[in-house]
């Protein structure tokens, strides 16, 4: 168990502390969102969800997520 | 007082194989409900129930094992078959929507702009977010080895620790995934790319969530003494479980993540 414990904590966690640094450091610049272009193979509406107001995806982000018709904001 | 002669187990009838049969009818006749008709009811009969079902299921195989002894070697033997085989079905679960992806990757059609990504797609950066999430579950899978070390050695309190850290890394991949949900510009009505990204990520994240469960139940189990240095078969499994959940991650990271990108 003394390998594992060593390797958990020298090898195992600074790994994850280093990648979090990483995402923090590239989060820093990265707030221009894409113009809405009507594709018609994105934001497909073949039947409503079943939830709300069967428009929205689960995990709706107006800000980022426009919906077939444009942004909402 | 008859005594069996062979060291197999005979188990006591029980109700918990035809009400999941039952459990698994009333949710996916729920599903039909809730996606057609309007209504959640059946659903939330059906998913309530599988849960019963898989409680008083798994404590009852609990009490056979750790408190009447009825697992002998030969009953752990038959057990190791069939985690190896299911974890096997699961891994040809994954294996067709990895196929999925791949069909209409390889050959974007003019639909999608004959590329891949396809048009209006802003793919994820693969060495942010999902770079982290795979140092945790490999963090993870660390972690769970020196817990597994810690029992057969008979230290408690390290295995206490290793497999706590394990879960705590699990819990943390599955907060960076919902985050990164709903962050994504891209949605699962966003072309094939949506469907084939949400349904194999998604798939995998609620792997992630049963893993982290049956890793959660044994940390219990384990601070209750239920496992010896020599037989822990169900933390076993819940070991072989993470890794499988590991190994797809990195597939999904390198394929969909990383080459898809």
């Amino acid at each position: 168990a003394r390998l594992w414990k060593l390797l958990s904590y020298i090898v195992a966690l600074p790994g994850v502390g280093v990648c979090m640094l990483n995402c923090y450091l590239k989060a820093q610049g990265d707030h221009e969102r894409p113009e809405f272009i009507p594709y018609a193979h994105l934001r497909i509406r073949t039947k409503p969800f079943p939830w709300g107001d069967g428009n929205k995806t689960l995990f709706h982000n107006p800000h980022v997520n426009p919906l077939p018709t444009g942004y909402e904001d | 007082m008859a005594h069996q002669a062979h060291s197999y187990h005979m188990v006591d009838p029980s109700p918990w194989p035809i009400f999941g049969a039952a459990a698994g009818l009333l949710t996916t006749s729920g599903l039909i409900t809730w996606f057609h008709y309007n209504s959640s009811t059946l659903l939330t009969l059906g998913l309530l129930s599988m849960l019963l079902v898989m409680l008083q299921w798994w404590r009852d195989v609990v009490r056979e094992s750790t408190f009447q002894g009825h697992h002998t070697p030969t009953v752990q033997k038959g057990l190791r078959y069939g985690m190896i085989l299911f974890i096997t079905s699961e891994a040809f679960f994954f294996l067709g929507f990895f196929w999925a992806f791949f069909h209409s990757s390889l050959v974007p059609t003019p639909e999608l702009g004959g590329q891949w990504p396809p048009a209006g797609i802003k793919p994820l950066n693969p060495l942010e977010v999902p770079l982290l999430n795979t140092a945790i579950l490999l963090a993870s899978g660390v972690t769970v080895t020196w817990a597994h070390h810690s029992i057969t050695e008979g230290n408690r309190k390290q295995a206490i620790h290793a497999l706590t850290l394990t879960i705590l890394l699990g819990f943390y991949f599955t907060a960076l995934q919902a985050m990164e949900y709903y962050e994504a510009p891209f949605s699962i009505a966003d072309s094939v790319y949506g469907s084939t990204f949400f349904v194999a990520t998604g798939f995998h994240g609620l792997h992630v969530i049963i893993g982290s469960s049956f890793l959660s139940v044994c940390l219990l189990r384990l601070i209750k003494f239920h496992f010896t240095s020599n037989h822990h078969f169900g933390f076993e499994a819940a070991a072989w479980y993470w890794h499988f959940v590991d190994v797809i991650w990195l597939f999904l990271y390198m394929t969909i993540y990383w080459w898809g990108s």
